[in-house]
């Protein structure tokens, strides 16, 4: 009889095996899978690659040709989000899949291209062009004074050493102004 | 690629006659199921493993290709190299291999077996087994799924179709990314955000803050408000609830 018995209790108890991958799994919420990238929200800011644990993200850039590259590779990601913690736009998430087998590496590399800004002054190529949209557009969402707004503006689009040389005899007047000449 | 993020040195690695590749394409066409597996752990955490055999058990249940797992290279069809490969695991991964009867196939397991992963650039790891193998599979993942191993399995068996394709964008003309949420005003957005990440952590603060703003959009306060308490009603969950009541708080002061 225990034969019976037996037959009986896996009656009862069913079949446990997740029938994958003739169905879709059900994954818990929160299942950390392929970070999914969204290349048109991408400024280029390389947050997501500073904070990248195993080097998995990627970028380089070309200060000859003006262009930016980001990539990454999955076969060195350990699916941490934490690119997705520090994306100031969203444009990378963890999404739920998972399959990611693939049979060459270069199946496992996403890669996108970005043109860097030049300086408005000198030409020389200082951030990536959609950054530099992006700030722009975020100091119009901030709401500067109008009379001050435009020269803000001119002043973000040259680079870090003409910012420097064009603010400097401002801010000698500003000095001396408040030092009432004194200096 | 070049740089030494990506590295592709496979000068190393163990290339194989035509002879084998020929042979190893009719174990992979001719076969498709009941293959035998030998795992290499080359200095892995033991995570992968772990998830090898999670892989094994009814719930998941691998045999149903006809995977099966071995404890000898001398029966194995397919090695699994999982960990970074370290320097003292590399003779004992190659003897694995050697060891192995023609043709086999050679798998990449996990983050660190693709590419060595988190520890890629220490000074006593290779840096994944494709610089010493030649590796016909890889399973990324840190470690893989079950889910993960099965399919991976099945795709290199040719069960399944490889999902993954090699993206190269370029930037196009008229290319600009989107404020995420233009309604709401900057300020508020800011110190939103950043109560929400100081109470809850880091990437979960992301995420609280980011409902809450999708939530109260540039609407009347009281409209806002309400739709927030309902939401968390839904939740039912008091921390998020003590975090949105802050976040509540903030927003309100701000709209005063």
């Amino acid at each position: 009889m225990p034969m019976l018995k037996l037959i009986k209790e896996v009656l009862r108890v069913g079949n446990a095996t997740v029938p994958y991958p003739f169905v879709k799994p059900d994954l818990v919420p929160g299942f950390r899978g392929k970070p999914e990238y969204d290349p048109i929200q991408c400024i280029a800011c390389a947050a997501c690659v500073i904070a990248c644990p195993p080097n998995a993200l990627n970028m380089e850039t070309d200060l000859e040709a003006g262009m930016r590259t980001w990539s990454i590779y999955y076969g060195r990601c350990i699916f941490c989000a934490r690119c997705e913690e520090v994306c100031p736009t969203g444009a990378i998430h963890l999404g739920d899949d998972f399959e990611l087998a693939s049979f060459s590496r270069d199946d496992l590399t996403v890669r996108a291209d970005f043109r860097l800004a030049s300086c408005t002054q000198c030409g020389a190529y200082f951030a990536s062009a959609k950054s530099l949209d992006r700030v722009l557009a975020l100091l119009d969402q901030a709401g500067l004074p109008p009379e001050s707004a435009e020269d803000r503006k001119a002043l973000i689009k040259m680079c870090p050493e003409c910012r420097r040389k064009t603010d400097l005899p401002r801010v000698k007047v500003i000095v001396q102004e408040a030092f009432d000449g004194r200096l | 690629m070049e740089d030494y993020n990506i590295k592709t040195d496979t000068a190393f690695a163990i290339q194989p006659d035509e002879a084998t590749d020929k042979l190893k394409g009719a174990l992979l066409k001719g076969i498709q199921r009941s293959c035998y597996v030998y795992r290499v752990d080359c200095g892995g955490c033991n995570g992968c493993e772990i998830e090898i055999f999670a892989a094994i058990t009814p719930i998941f249940d691998a045999e149903r290709f006809g995977i099966k797992v071995v404890s000898s290279p001398r029966h194995a069809d397919v090695l699994v190299y999982t960990g970074a490969v370290t320097r003292s695991m590399r003779v004992p991964a190659l003897r694995a291999y050697h060891a192995a009867p023609n043709p086999k196939v050679c798998v990449a397991y996990g983050a660190c077996g693709c590419s060595g992963g988190i520890f890629h650039d220490l000074y006593c790891v290779w840096g994944g087994a494709d610089k010493i193998l030649p590796i016909d599979m890889y399973i990324p993942g840190c470690p893989p799924t079950p889910l993960a191993t099965v399919h991976g399995f099945a795709v290199a068996l040719g069960l399944l179709k490889q999902k993954m394709q090699m993206v190269h964008h370029v930037q196009g003309e008229d290319e600009h990314s989107q404020l995420l949420f233009p309604e709401v005003p900057l300020e508020l957005r800011v110190e939103v955000e950043r109560e929400s990440r100081r109470m809850a952590g880091y990437w979960a603060g992301r995420n609280i803050a980011h409902t809450f703003l999708g939530l109260i959009k540039e609407r009347d306060s009281k409209e806002a408000i309400a739709d927030v308490d309902a939401y968390l009603k839904g939740q039912d969950d008091p921390r998020l609830t003590e975090i949105v009541n802050r976040l509540e708080e903030i927003f309100l002061s701000k709209n005063a």
